[in-house]
Parts: structure tokens; C-alpha cells; sequence
């Protein structure tokens, strides 16, 4: 532990602004708040503050951030580096620090982000013990109040000299360049130290009525509670404060934004909340969490047992930030948990800690948000709202995908959307997409023409296990645009026929002209190593129909097969799932025997974007094809 | 692809967000580029019935507007409102309340007879309305970032959650820590809460977000000191057709 007076310190602050080539923000005063800003001297410190309107993330995944531009004659690129310099932040309380490393795990899951990584890595935090803790603080209870890691400084107040911990490297050299007088800790000040920690501790003036433990645990306990979630969330004004002012959100949406030639442009990722009211709306109009209650309570679910799930921590540090800036007061963590306890122990049900989750987190390489540029090659029209588009990658690469996997499509000056891949790997030089027209990107999408150009990141998800059920005897539901997704591997497996065993197709669809990829079709009635039923739910009196009339669940009980060697992969419309699995479990099929591909909202399709996340589970990148009995417990999956 | 033509039209307003849009210089001359203007008052004196896109500012506020709107609308592949008092009937419809009589006499004075008033309202409450650019007055960006959207056939990009968003992302310091008023929480956001971001509060000017809680924002309001006839008029302002609409 270092010692410096408070005068060297500010000769030390001011030296560091006076170096160009560093960044120095630190905690001032806005109004009768305070916030993160850029430093002109080190006299505009505040290190008494008690909490920053924003948390520093700001500095890190930015309110507003540019991942792509493009150019409708030269394609998409990585916009033009500002140059990064390192970034010194002065007077992070500890919390906010532990909720960085929270932030840096979420945005290494699986590849990282290299938008903020580029900022963080350059960053230099140097961070203060609270003296002043705000009213809504509950970071002691959370352990978050007082830490020994994450930091490159560290300092205490101790009236006219500030202690220092050295946590990292960087944070030594910064001292050794910068500041003068810096000598070693006397036992008596690091007494002292440990001394204010320990009031720091004592500070909350909020309580939790248990041990914080238990949060993972209550909350399952209380996911369909009666009343519960409504009862809290009935003053919510689905303002988003709660989450935009959090430092261990990360949701973002994804934007393109176009210059007046309309011919260039950027992409922009803005801060997002699961409280808004279009968070998890899909263009069909239907949303996953429509009401105030279900975003409410997917907030709670969010920090308290979702994360915890995946990482292994709750993600929420105690800042109190969400109960200050919740103008109904509905949004206090420690008020919620509370009741939340009670409620159940008065219930009598018993609330041991949950099972430590097992967490297997791997990173591997980083997200590349730049589309590569492709051209339609063939675009065939087949029904009013329906084209399927073969497309070829400019670069002249295979796209490489598993059947079941999804491309991120982009179309210029409009945006991007997720896309299964409909043809089967086994076709090479192109691939196929089939899109209905429903929303921005998918309506102008059908107005390219055959040579145009779009953009194409992936191929994303994990695909059906195409391996795993060579041998086994296929049956594949298929519900209009469930096709799809669904064709890629029927094909492949038509290719490769012999590996397989006996193949059934259900395939329904409103009426007779929305039957999608009807010459198939008729081709496959002729097969007879295929067994294909297909049916619509009403023949208006003008059209012609031969099939099945009802439901596609009406063609079950059509066909035989066996239980034990037969996988069912079902594809559809999110109300067709319910109905299908209660009629193959009837059939006795068992659970992990049916395999689904879903659907949510996406915006990023790497697992960052939080948009289509299912308790733990992140549709993107976890699916979309899951087995039903991993899936068949999990609330909102189905 | 021929330029779209496009044509404004004045209902009662104050026309300050056809200055807006002539106020564009620059950026008016590149959308030149994309558009023909045919027909607006407030820059230039020819007119032509042969356009495109509508852009309507005002309220309807006589029986007689409703003729010319469904003119507008059978004339124009696109009709969009701008401005407060055609998206939402605006200023314009706080004298709803008020006996029209009286509003009558103040406006038009002896003559009061002639003139035929009835309720103001926003245009979509006459004739159907594809876009609206927000806004009392509306900003150039987002005027803009409407007609980019038009011009590449997509829908505009109008913020269905509350003007609290901007206004956390900007970093404010609340209006109610300030001991003010606001009602941004249910106001749709979109104009990146400029009025906080001077140090003033959100007067509601972009009209009501779709699922507003009213309840809990008038409750916040009294909880933070004002009177119940204060938190009912502070909705009076901007959402008076919207609330009666609902
Ligand atoms: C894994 C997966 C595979 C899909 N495969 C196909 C397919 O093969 N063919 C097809 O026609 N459609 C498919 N969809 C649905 C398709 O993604 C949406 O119809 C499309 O995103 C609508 O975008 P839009 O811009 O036209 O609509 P808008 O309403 O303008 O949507 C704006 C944005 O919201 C997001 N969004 C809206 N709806 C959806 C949605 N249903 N799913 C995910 N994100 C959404 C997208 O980011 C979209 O760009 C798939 C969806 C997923 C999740
Ligand atoms: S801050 Fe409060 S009112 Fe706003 S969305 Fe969160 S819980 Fe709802
Ligand atoms: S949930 Fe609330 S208290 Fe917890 S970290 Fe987020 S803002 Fe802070
Ligand atoms: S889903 Fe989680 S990270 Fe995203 S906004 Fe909600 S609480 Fe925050
Ligand atoms: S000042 Fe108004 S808009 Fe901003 S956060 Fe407060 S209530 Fe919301
Ligand atoms: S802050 Fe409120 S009053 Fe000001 S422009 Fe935005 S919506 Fe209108
Ligand atoms: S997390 Fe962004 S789409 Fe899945």
C-alpha cells in the first residue's frame, strides 16, 4: 500500500490531463448529482460523491456506437478507427468495478465483442472507496462494496492523504510516470484502511430480510406466484430507467441509419431495455412479453437467476440506481426480494440456497458484425407474400452452414434480419433463403432483383445434429414458413438417403396458394422412399385441393411409426408447438425424440443483444433448434 | 425512378414546422436531389395538384378542412402529418374543453356567427395517415430521417417507448430531482428529450406513447407535490384529443 497527500495527488490528476495522449475522466458534479466527464483539473474532482447518474460503462459500450458503415457501391466495412487512447477513469466506487468484470464476461461469452474490448483493454481504472454511500446502496449485502481486485488503483481517504492499493501493473506505471512524494504505507494507515472498509460494510441503509443467497432460489419459487408480479408491476410505466441506468445491463438494439444520397450510410447499436414495450415484438405482431407484469418480472429473472444460471453470479451489484431513478419507487431490488420472501414464508415452503450452476463459458475469437457482401442469383416468387432467393457469397466462399442454421441477411440503408438457410449444405456455390415479406427488411428485400446486392453474416445458431440422427427414422412437422428452416436438413437427408431411415413429411399450411415450394412438393408424392402428407386449414370454393383438410396436428393420427427409432423435427408459427408435442407424446414418442427450431426477436445473432433470450438461454446462439427435453421445463420457451 | 413529387398544406397551425423544413438550407438542397417540391407556401408561390407525398401541418378544426383532407388523401400516394397539432390535434385541442361559443367569440370577435368550429383534431382523426413526424415544432433530423425512410420504402423509425429513454441515455439530472414537473414518462420519446437536455422539463409535445400508464405518471406527479387540477392539466396541454380517445 502507497501513501500520497492530497495536494500530490491533484499534481498527479493534473499531470495526467496535461498528457495529451491520455483520456482522463472523472466523477464531477451535474446539478445536485454527479457523472462520469472528461477532467479539465483535477479541482473538478468529486470524490465524496455518493453515486454517478450513469455508471461508467458509458465509457465502454457507449449510448450510441457505429459497427458498420456501408456503401452501396463498395459494400459494408468496419467504420474508420478513431484512434483509442487509453482511457483513465479517476473515483469508480467498487461496485461499479465489479460490475465492469460482470460486463467483460458477458461481452467474451462465446466471441467477443471487439467494440468493447478495443475501449476496455486501453482503460485505466482507478478506483475510490465509497465515503458517501448513497440511500438506495445496498452493495454491501451484495459483496460488492469493498474489493481487492479489478482495479488498477485503488484509493481510500484518509482526510489529507489518500492510501493506494496497487491491483495491476498498469496502475503502478501510471503512478511511477505521474506522481511525486508517493511512499509506502505506515502500519497505522493501513489500519485505517481496513478500519473504513469495515464502516463501509455498515453504511446500507437498506436491508435484506435473508441472505442474498437465496435470490436464485425465490425466484424460481416465484416465477407464476399469483398476482405477484402484477401486484408490484401495476405502477410500472414501462419507462425503462430501471435498466438504462444499470451498470450490468447490456441489451442494445441495432439501427441502420442512412446519409441524404441514400446511398451510404451506418449501422448504429443503441442502449435497449427488456422493460420497453417492443423488446421481445417479432414482425408477425406477436410479443413474447406483452405485458408490463412479464418485462417486469424478466428484469428480476434477468439479474437474480438468468445470469446466475449462465455465469455463475447475480448481475446486480447494489448500486441502487434502479430504485432512485424508479419515479413510482417499484424498482427496488431489496424492496422487491423482500416481499418476495415473505410471501413465500408465509407459505411455508422452505428456501435452501440453489446448486451451485455448472458454468461452462468459452471464447473463442471475436464477433465480426460486418456483413460479407453477396448477390441474388435467382429469385423465384412462390405465393403473394413468399420468394425464395438463391444467393451466392461475392467472395466466392462456401457459406459453410449446418442445416437449421440462420444467416443475418442485410439489405442496404434498411437493416438486417435473421434468415434459416433453407437449402441443404449439400448444394454448394449458393444457397437459398425463403422470406416472407412482413416487416422493413424482409418487404424490401422482395423488391431486389436478380444481380442486386445484400449483406450476409453468419451462418449463426447450432443447427440440427444431422450426425446424430443418421440411422433413425425421421418425422418432420412442418408449419407454413416452418419449412424453412426444416428443408435444409430434409433435403440433405434426401441426399443422403440410405443413411437414414424412414422419412415422413407433415407439412401444413392455411390455404392450398400458400403451399411453399409446391413443385417439391409434388415431386415428393411421387418418391417412394418418402412418405409426405400435407393439409390446409380451409380449400376457399375457387381453388383446388386433393390433401388433408385441418390442422396440421389432423395428420398425426395419419401415421404410424415407431416410438423408439423415430425423431420428430418440428418447425412452425409459436402457437403450433403446444398443439404438436401433446399429440406426439400421445403417440408415446418420447421427449428428447422431438427436436424444435424457435423463434424470438434478434437483433445482433451472437448472443450480446439480449433480444431473444429465454431464461438462460439465448436463443441465437443456444438454438434455435433444441431438443424438447432440455427445453420443456423452461418457462417462455414454448 | 422519377422524383417523387411533394406538396405541403397548412390546417391550423402556426406554420412553424414549415419553417423547420425551410429552414433545412443545406440538407433541403440534397433532398432536392430526391424530391420536387410543388407545391409550399411558405418558400415558393407556384402550386401544383399533382403530387406524390402530402405533408400536412395543422389541425382540423372545421367541418369544411375535412373536404380538402380527402382531397389531399385521394391526390397523394403518401399522406404524413407533421407537427403536434396534425399528429396529435396539438395546442389546438386544449380550447376542446372550453365551450366552442366562447372559443368562437375570443377568436373571431362579432363575426363569431360566420365561422363554423368544431373540436380540433389530428388528421388521422379525418382521413388516413401513413407517417408522422412528431414534434411541437418538429426538428430537421427527424423530418429528415422520415423522408429517408419514405424514399427507401421503409416505415420511419418512431419510438414506441417513453422520452425518459433519451433522457437516461443523455445522463439528466430528473426534473422531478429539480423540484419540476414532467411527463416525459409517457410521452413518446423521439426528439432525444431536448427540452431536459436544456434544463427545462418535458411538456408532452410528441403526444401520448401508445400504452401509456397514465394513472401511475399522475399519481408520480401529485406524489412529487402537485395538485390534482395541476396533474390534469398538465395533460391537458398536448394530450387532450388523445385522452378522449381513449
Ligand atoms: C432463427 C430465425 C430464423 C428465421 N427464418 C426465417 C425464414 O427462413 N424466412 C422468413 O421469412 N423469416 C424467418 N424468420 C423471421 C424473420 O427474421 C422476421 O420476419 C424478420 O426479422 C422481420 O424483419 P423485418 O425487418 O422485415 O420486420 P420489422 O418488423 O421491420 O422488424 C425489425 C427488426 O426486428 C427484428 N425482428 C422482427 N421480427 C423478427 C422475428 N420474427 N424474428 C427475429 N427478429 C425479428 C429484426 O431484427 C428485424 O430486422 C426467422 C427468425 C428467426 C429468429
Ligand atoms: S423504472 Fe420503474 S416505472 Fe420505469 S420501467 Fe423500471 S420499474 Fe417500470
Ligand atoms: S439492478 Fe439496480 S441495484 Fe442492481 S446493479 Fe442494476 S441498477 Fe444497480
Ligand atoms: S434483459 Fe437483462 S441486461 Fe437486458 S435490459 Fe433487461 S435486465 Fe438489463
Ligand atoms: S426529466 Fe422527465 S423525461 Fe427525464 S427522466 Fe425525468 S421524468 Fe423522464
Ligand atoms: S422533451 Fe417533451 S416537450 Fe420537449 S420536444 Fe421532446 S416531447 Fe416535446
Ligand atoms: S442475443 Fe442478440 S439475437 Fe440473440
Amino acid at each position: 500500500m502507497r501513501v500520497i497527500s492530497k495536494e500530490d495527488f491533484a499534481e498527479f490528476v493534473n499531470a495526467l490531463i496535461k498528457d495529451k495522449s491520455l483520456n482522463v475522466i472523472g466523477v464531477k458534479a451535474k446539478g445536485d448529482k454527479f457523472a462520469f466527464g472528461p477532467l479539465e483539473s483535477a479541482s473538478e474532482l468529486r470524490l465524496d460523491y455518493d453515486v454517478t447518474l450513469l455508471p461508467p460503462k458509458k465509457y465502454f459500450f457507449p449510448q450510441r456506437e457505429t459497427l458498420v458503415t456501408y456503401d452501396v457501391t463498395t459494400g459494408f466495412a468496419v467504420p474508420k478507427a478513431e484512434e483509442v487512447k487509453p482511457l483513465v477513469i479517476i473515483g469508480v466506487h467498487p461496485y461499479d468495478i465489479v460490475a465492469l468484470l460482470h460486463m467483460d464476461e458477458i461481452f467474451k461469452e462465446t466471441k467477443s465483442d471487439p467494440y468493447y474490448f478495443e475501449k476496455r483493454n486501453a482503460s485505466i481504472i482507478i478506483g475510490i472507496n465509497i465515503q458517501n454511500m448513497s440511500k438506495y446502496c445496498f452493495a454491501p449485502q451484495m459483496g460488492c462494496a469493498v474489493i481487492d481486485y479489478g482495479y488498477d488503483l485503488m484509493l481510500t481517504d484518509l482526510g489529507n492523504r489518500y492510501a493506494i492499493n496497487i491491483g495491476h501493473a498498469k496502475g503502478e506505471e501510471l503512478l511511477n510516470k505521474y506522481a511525486k512524494n508517493v511512499t509506502t504505507a505506515l502500519a497505522r494507515d493501513i489500519q485505517l484502511v481496513g478500519q473504513k472498509k469495515r464502516e463501509i460494510l455498515n453504511m446500507s441503509k437498506q436491508k435484506f430480510d435473508f441472505s442474498p443467497e437465496l435470490i436464485p432460489e425465490l425466484l424460481s419459487k416465484t416465477y407464476e406466484k399469483s398476482g405477484f408480479w402484477e401486484k408490484h408491476s401495476e405502477k410500472c410505466l414501462a419507462c425503462g430507467s430501471c435498466v438504462l441506468v444499470c451498470p450490468t445491463c447490456y441489451c442494445f438494439d441495432v439501427k441502420d441509419s442512412t446519409d441524404l444520397s441514400l446511398e451510404r450510410g451506418e449501422r448504429i447499436r443503441t442502449w435497449d431495455g427488456c422493460l420497453l414495450e417492443d423488446f421481445a415484438k417479432i414482425a408477425s405482431g406477436e410479443n413474447f412479453r406483452p405485458t408490463r407484469p412479464t418485462r417486469y418480472r424478466h428484469r428480476y429473472f434477468k439479474k437474480g437467476k438468468y445470469l446466475y444460471d449462465r455465469f455463475g453470479f447475480i448481475s446486480c451489484v447494489g448500486c441502487g440506481r434502479c430504485s432512485s431513478n424508479c419515479l413510482p419507487d417499484i424498482a427496488n431490488p431489496v424492496k422487491l426480494f423482500n416481499d418476495m420472501y415473505h410471501e413465500t414464508k408465509s407459505l411455508g415452503v422452505e428456501i435452501t440456497p440453489a446448486a451451485e450452476p455448472s458454468v461452462e463459458i468459452q471464447t473463442e475469437g471475436n464477433i465480426d458484425y460486418v456483413p460479407k457482401l453477396a448477390t441474388i442469383v435467382k429469385k423465384v416468387s412462390m405465393t403473394a407474400n413468399e420468394t425464395l432467393f438463391e444467393i451466392k457469397l461475392d467472395d466466392g466462399s462456401e457459406l459453410g452452414h449446418k442445416p437449421g442454421q440462420f444467416v443475418e441477411v442485410s439489405v442496404f440503408g434498411i437493416g438486417e434480419a435473421p434468415i434459416s438457410v433453407s437449402s441443404s449444405p449439400t448444394k454448394k456455390g449458393t444457397f437459398e433463403l425463403c422470406v416472407r415479406k412482413l416487416g422493413n427488411v424482409t418487404t424490401k428485400l422482395h423488391t431486389l432483383k436478380e444481380g442486386d446486392k445484400v449483406g450476409i453474416r453468419g451462418p449463426f445458431g447450432n443447427g440440427f445434429d444431422y450426425e446424430f440422427l443418421k440411422g433413425k427414422d425421421l418425422l418432420f412437422v412442418a408449419g407454413g414458413l416452418g419449412i424453412a428452416p426444416l428443408r435444409s436438413l430434409f433435403n440433405y437427408v434426401l441426399d443422403n438417403r440410405e443413411k437414414y431411415g424412414r422419412v415422413i413429411l407433415l407439412y401444413g399450411c392455411k390455404e392450398p396458394r400458400e403451399l411453399l415450394f409446391s413443385e417439391e412438393m409434388l415431386a415428393l408424392a411421387k418418391r417412394d422412399d418418402v412418405e409426405f402428407k400435407p393439409t390446409v386449414n380451409w380449400c376457399p370454393e375457387n381453388e383446388v385441393w386433393t390433401g388433408n383438410i385441418g390442422v396440421i396436428t389432423t395428420l398425426i393420427p395419419q401415421v404410424s411409426f415407431d416410438p423408439e427409432s423415430t425423431y420428430a423435427v418440428v418447425c412452425g408459427p409459436p402457437i403450433m408447438y403446444k398443439f404438436v408435442i401433446h399429440d406426439l407424446k400421445d403417440r408415446n414418442l418420447p421427449d428428447d425424440h422431438i427436436i424444435l427450431s424457435l423463434e424470438r426477436r434478434m437483433k445482433c445473432g451472437v448472443g450480446k443483444c439480449g433480444h431473444c433470450q429465454i431464461n438462460q438461454i439465448y436463443v441465437c446462439k443456444d438454438g434455435p433448434v433444441f431438443n424438447y427435453s432440455k427445453i420443456k421445463g423452461v418457462p417462455e420457451a414454448l | 425512378m422519377a422524383k417523387p413529387k411533394v406538396a405541403f398544406f397548412d390546417f391550423a397551425g402556426c406554420e412553424g414546422d414549415q419553417l423547420q423544413v425551410a429552414n433545412l438550407e443545406e440538407e433541403l438542397l440534397d433532398l432536392l436531389g430526391q424530391v420536387e417540391v410543388v407545391s409550399f407556401r411558405e418558400v415558393m408561390k407556384e402550386h401544383s395538384d399533382n403530387y406524390d407525398i402530402a405533408f400536412i401541418e395543422g389541425s382540423c378544426t372545421r367541418l369544411q378542412d375535412e373536404e380538402r383532407l380527402k382531397q389531399i388523401r385521394k391526390t397523394a400516394k403518401l399522406v404524413v402529418a407533421i407537427g403536434s397539432c396534425a399528429t396529435i390535434g396539438g395546442i389546438n385541442s386544449l380550447r376542446n374543453d372550453k365551450d366552442l361559443d366562447d372559443v368562437r367569440k375570443t377568436v373571431y370577435g362579432e363575426d363569431a356567427r360566420l365561422f363554423d368550429s368544431y373540436a380540433a383534431r389530428p388528421i388521422d382523426a379525418v382521413i388516413p395517415v401513413d407517417a408522422y413526424v412528431h414534434g411541437c415544432p418538429i426538428t430537421k433530423d427527424e423530418f429528415l430521417s422520415v423522408v429517408k425512410s419514405l424514399l427507401l420504402g421503409k416505415k420511419p423509425d418512431i419510438p414506441t417507448y417513453p422520452v425518459c429513454v433519451e433522457c437516461k441515455k443523455n445522463e439528466n439530472v430528473c426534473a422531478f430531482e429539480r423540484g419540476q414537473y414532467c411527463v416525459g414518462p409517457v410521452t413518446r420519446a423521439g426528439c432525444n428529450s431536448c427540452c431536459v437536455n436544456e434544463g427545462t422539463i418535458c411538456w408532452g409535445c410528441r403526444g401520448l406513447v401508445d400504452n401509456p400508464n397514465e394513472n401511475s405518471e399522475k399519481e408520480v406527479l401529485i406524489k412529487y407535490g402537485l395538485t390534482v387540477d395541476d396533474a390534469i392539466n398538465k395533460f391537458k396541454l398536448y394530450f387532450g384529443w388523445q385522452e378522449r380517445k381513449r
